[in-house]
């Protein structure tokens, strides 16, 4: 029972570590990734010691200056609900990570540990859940403002994300009926089949559209460019106006977490989760022809290294598409959500069904 | 007023292919940037660059062989100036940046000297009239240099100890007679 | 009267006048070096060489009288080739460094050259070394490479100088000035030596290299050195930058006036106007806080001054206060400050006349004892002679009777010495008016800065009775401000007084009241100021014409 906990602990421990880390260095990396896109070199200057190593102390640099500067509450706004509202942020973002599989069970020592923190059997409902309980870090943040440009730039970020809630929700509906389940460690399972011996089945040979309107939608749920009109920095007053200090950085990196959890779950739904193609759980084997044995506990390392680097590889193209596009103007925003997403997603749902009872 | 309003084809308003080839070009540049990068930390291909940003107080902009930069004064070869004060720069400097205090000079064939040279870099517009007007080669903007900021006024004002000390930029068109380099410019006063 | 035609245009001059006077009423100008109409002609520079119809040769037109229906033309082809012949010569061994010349932007040699040749050198041998930066004594530095040769120096020491210094050495290109042996450079009147020198040849040690001629703005004044009144140009600068110090005006130069000064100005004079610009200048109003001076604004300084003299007047009557104008002031000043103290406040111990003021040193010539320059003005307003006079007036100070002096501009204490020191120490309320800090306003309990010569209009009425007119050509320093506009300021603390607001105004008051001055404007003084109907009676001692 201890062990349990115990076990769990140190899971957790690793989750967050990993994506917390991921969050700091991404604050560092979408300065530099825009720099490389831009055939610049990006900031380089904080240095210790002259030590300056990419600019890697940026984000410490960043954080002191966060955490020594004014944390300033509007005098006539709520104070209690402004100071929870970051927070609000940040918890919605980290918890979605407790369900998703980042490797095969584990047996080790005759107990088998799932990679997990918490297997649910609700999976993906509680990952929709917790991704629509966002918004109301966002609303609130506005509300407790006591400003007007705050509180409609909360509304207006708050429609937002409910609009493409909807077309996120449509479009896994697809996942579910592909794989049967709603549970994301049967959903990464069911992703080391291969249709006709040979290919992956992954969700994103399963389901190609359900992918693009999955990934769109969750970009915009991240509120990142195209999709970031609630933030916007140089152009309209957002929901966060009011915000200084730590607290703004709260919500900058509730949205980096975002960006990773984001990325976590479009790993776990449409890319195999942590499989590896043509490496099960005996070792290395060629479809039909032979295997090459691996020790069970190396596998499961690759499988959660496989994992990492996907999740970062989607980290990364975030990071190009934030940098690619322009914004989307606000009417194109809610036409493209309403008219585009959401009948393509019901569209996605009818031809799975259609493809399932052919087949 | 006419307005234009483009089209869509379909391809383009499906959105997706244009958004694939946008996200190629940035890719394609962070992939070649990266490599670059990449192999100037292994010593490889220094000569390509890999971002065309300059780094500007580590590195700084070749400038053109006719540039005009701070200003120096030219030295006599015992290393006093050149200059003998007779303020023509001061004179057709059009904001007034140069104030110069003459004095007697010990030798009487040289007669006068700037016993200061004030450049008032806050005032120069570096239009390079005071090169020209030097009747004897004393004041030159060929150092390469910008001023560098200050935290006064007095701090942009230099002074002729400062100016005798700046070295030209190699292959500037203007200098013509650096103090160890090449002969001196046979000077029309004969000082 | 011979009439002659020059350049088609005729004109009827005096028998024995020269061709170059002649052309010069005629407004025409023939250049010349070796000419000065105040000295002797030689005929040596051949620059002023013009035609005459039926003269074989060109004629030299400075040593040439006119005769009657001559006909000259000064500006054929021939003259001009001679004048580019002429300086083609001279700059043969001239040196080409104008840039260093101090003369540069006022020498004839530069200007004519750029009139009238425009040519460049032939010349290609050496040119000849001469000496350079020759001392001349403490006040002249010689450049014999420069020097043309045209002995208007020569001809200065020996015929207004009064004295044979100077003198040609040598042959042909090698001729140098030089001064004769056994002899010194150290009359009075040096300063007119760059003055006549037409190159830079000659050029006094207070300018030399101080400042270039074309960064000096120019306005006529008048010398404040002596109560002759020479008619000079204050050259001054209106740039300010820290190489300076502050430096203001860099020289005063003699202009012509036939009636008083010719076209000299004495050493004393001419050297004299560095108390404008001297670090001593008191530019802010001070108030006496124990042993030191604490510096205040006009309005305070003002208020206290009149504040104490009411008190005084009301206490102890008007005769218990004691002025002691100086005659450095102008007209317009003295007659502010007889206006505030003789009429509004009836304060009869007013006396200009500070014991020993009137017993410099005269050398006959233009440098006159009294080393005033409004010595006469003071007298006419009637400065003096009303009341006790200043010996009286400080004996009454020791003794009490007298509780306040007020010295506008005055120092006592420079000619009476500790008696005026100890009157100085012991008086209620000391007040001094004036521009620079001396031991009087050491002893002072309320300081106002004044202005100087430079920096107000006025005027000053020289020995002979003639006003001459002093322009303003900077504004004062600091926060000093003209004596007539302190008086009239103090005035109206005190009670009724005319708001003059200009220097002129005042004047036209001087002309209304003061019978000498009747008629009088500035107008009407122009440049070269006007002489007084004097009335009779004694007048000072040096007037004599």
């Amino acid at each position: 029972m201890y062990l349990d906990i115990i076990i769990t602990l140190i899971k957790i421990a690793i989750v967050f570590g990993f994506v917390l880390n991921v969050a700091a260095i991404l604050s560092w990396a979408e300065r530099k990734q825009s720099a490389v896109m831009q055939d610049r070199i990006g900031a380089n200057r904080a240095d210790v010691l002259g030590f300056r190593i990419f600019g890697l102390f940026h984000p410490i640099a960043d954080t002191i200056k966060m955490l020594t500067k004014e944390d300033w509450v509007p005098p006539a706004g709520d104070a209690f609900v402004h100071t929870m509202a970051p927070f609000l942020a940040l918890f919605t973002a980290l918890v979605v990570f407790a369900v998703i599989p980042f490797g095969d069970t584990l047996h080790i020592a005759g107990r088998d540990i799932p990679l997990q923190i918490a297997d649910l059997n609700v999976g993906i409902l509680f990952i929709v859940a917790f991704g629509g309980l966002g918004f109301y870090s966002v609303v609130l943040a506005g509300w407790s403002s006591e400003n007007k440009y705050s509180l409609l730039g909360s509304l207006r970020a708050a429609a937002q994300l409910i609009s493409y809630e909807l077309a996120l929700g449509l479009s896994i509906v697809g996942i579910v009926m592909v794989y049967g389940s709603i549970e994301l460690d049967d959903i990464a399972r069911a992703q080391g089949q291969y249709i006709l011996g040979f290919i992956p089945y992954w969700g994103i040979i399963a389901q190609p559209l359900g992918f693009l309107l999955f990934f769109t939608a969750a970009v915009a749920e991240t509120k990142r460019v195209p999709f970031d009109l609630p933030e916007s920095e140089s152009e309209i007053i957002g929901y966060f106006t009011e915000y200084s200090g730590m607290k703004f950085g709260a919500f900058w990196m509730g949205e980096f977490i975002e960006v990773v959890a984001v990325a976590g779950v479009v790993t776990a739904l449409y890319f195999g989760g942590w499989q590896i193609p043509f490496v099960n759980n005996q070792g290395i084997f060629f479809p039909g022809l032979f295997t090459i044995p691996l020790p069970h506990v190396l596998i499961v390392l690759l499988q959660v290294a496989a994992f990492g680097l996907k999740v970062l590889f989607f980290c990364w193209f975030m990071l190009l598409v934030r940098w690619t596009l322009p914004r989307f103007r606000y009417d194109q925003l809610m036409a493209f959500g309403w008219k585009f997403m959401v009948p393509l997603a019901l569209l996605n749902i009818l031809v799975t069904g259609l493809f399932m009872y052919v087949f | 007023m006419k307005i234009v309003t483009q089209k869509l084809t379909t391809k383009e308003s499906l959105y997706f292919f244009e958004i694939a080839k946008g996200l190629w070009i940035t890719a394609r540049h962070f992939v070649k940037n990266m490599y670059f990068h990449i192999a100037h930390l292994y010593g490889k291909y220094q000569e390509v660059p890999a971002a065309v940003t300059i780094q500007y107080p580590e590195e700084k902009i070749p400038v053109s062989k006719r540039w005009r930069g701070n200003h120096r004064i030219n030295s006599r070869p015992d290393g006093s100036p050149r200059c003998v004060a007779c303020m023509l720069c001061e004179t057709v400097c059009p904001v007034q940046c140069i104030h110069i205090i003459a004095g007697e000079h010990p030798d009487p064939n040289i007669e006068k000297y700037p016993v200061s040279f004030d450049v008032d870099v806050t005032r120069c517009c570096w239009c390079g009239m005071c090169e020209e007007a030097c009747p004897v080669d004393a004041i030159y903007m060929d150092t390469g240099k910008t001023p560098e900021p200050g935290y006064s006024r007095e701090d942009l004002v230099y002074h002729k100890e400062q100016l005798l000390k700046e070295t030209p930029l190699p292959n500037y068109q203007r200098s013509l007679n650096t103090p160890g380099q090449g002969p001196m410019k046979a000077n029309p006063m004969g000082l | 009267m011979p009439t002659v035609t020059i350049d088609e245009r005729q004109v009827t001059v005096d028998p024995g006048t020269s061709i170059l006077e002649a052309a010069k009423k005629l407004g025409i100008f023939i250049p010349h070096y070796c000419y000065h109409p105040r000295l002797t002609i030689v005929d040596a520079c051949r620059m002023c060489l013009v035609e005459v119809k039926g003269a074989p040769k060109l004629v030299t037109s400075c040593s040439n009288a006119v005769a009657d229906n001559m006909v000259v033309f000064t500006d054929t082809p021939k003259v001009e080739e001679a004048r580019q012949s002429v300086l083609e010569f001279l700059l043969i061994n001239h040196p080409l460094d104008c840039p260093i010349c101090d003369k540069s932007g006022e020498c004839l040699l530069q200007n004519y050259y750029f009139c009238h040749s425009r040519k460049p050198s032939r010349f290609k041998e050496n040119k000849v070394k001469k000496h350079k930066v020759v001392d001349l004594g403490p006040k002249i530095v010689l450049d014999s490479e420069r020097c043309i040769v045209c002995t208007r120096c020569v001809r200065f020491c020996k015929e207004v100088a009064g004295e044979e210094i100077l003198g040609i050495f040598n042959r042909a290109d090698h001729s140098e000035i030089g001064v004769f042996p056994g002899k010194k450079l150290e009359n009075n009147y040096q300063g007119n030596l760059a003055d006549v020198c037409p190159v830079g040849a000659l050029t006094a040690r207070d300018f030399r290299f101080k400042c270039r001629s074309w960064f000096l703005c120019q306005i006529d004044t008048i010398c404040p050195g002596c109560s002759n009144g020479c008619n000079a140009v204050v050259h001054f600068t209106l740039r300010n930058f820290n190489g300076l110090k502050g430096q203001r005006v860099f020289r005063l130069t003699p202009r012509e006036n036939n009636d008083v000064n010719k076209v000299w100005l004495c050493d004393v004079g001419r050297w004299g106007y560095a108390f404008v610009d001297s670090i001593d200048r008191l530019t802010m109003p001070a108030m006496r806080k124990g042993e030191d001076f604490v510096k205040t604004d006009w309005n305070t300084a003002l208020k206290e001054t009149a504040n104490r003299l009411k008190t005084l007047v009301e206490r102890y009557g008007a005769n218990a206060i004691g002025v002691i104008p100086s005659p450095h002031l102008t007209n317009e000043d003295l007659y502010a400050l007889k206006c505030l103290f003789g009429c509004l406040l009836k304060i009869a111990n007013i006396d200009f006349k500070v014991p020993g003021f009137d017993k410099g040193e005269d050398d006959k010539i233009l440098l006159k004892a009294d080393r005033h320059p409004n010595t006469k003005g003071a007298e006419l307003l009637g400065l003096s002679g009303t009341g006790l006079s200043v010996e009286a007036m400080m004996d009454k100070v020791k003794a009490g009777e007298i509780k306040a002096l007020y010295l506008a501009g005055s120092d006592p204490v420079k000619y009476m010495g500790e008696k005026a020191e100890e009157a100085l120490s012991r008086a209620e309320l000391v007040i001094f008016q004036g521009t620079n800090f001396n031991a009087s306003c050491k002893l002072a309990h309320i300081v106002l800065p004044g202005a100087t010569f430079v920096e107000k209009e006025g005027t000053f009425t020289n020995y002979q009775g003639r006003v001459q007119k002093v322009n303003k050509a900077l504004e004062p320093l600091g926060e000093a401000m003209a004596d007539w506009e302190i008086f009239t300021r103090l005035g109206q603390m005190l009670g009724v007084f005319p708001s003059y607001r200009s220097a002129e105004e005042v004047f036209m008051d001087i002309a209304r009241e003061v019978a000498p001055f009747a008629g009088i404007t500035y107008k009407k003084i122009g440049s070269q100021g006007i002489k007084l109907t004097l009335p009779e009676g004694p007048v000072l001692s040096e007037a004599k014409e």
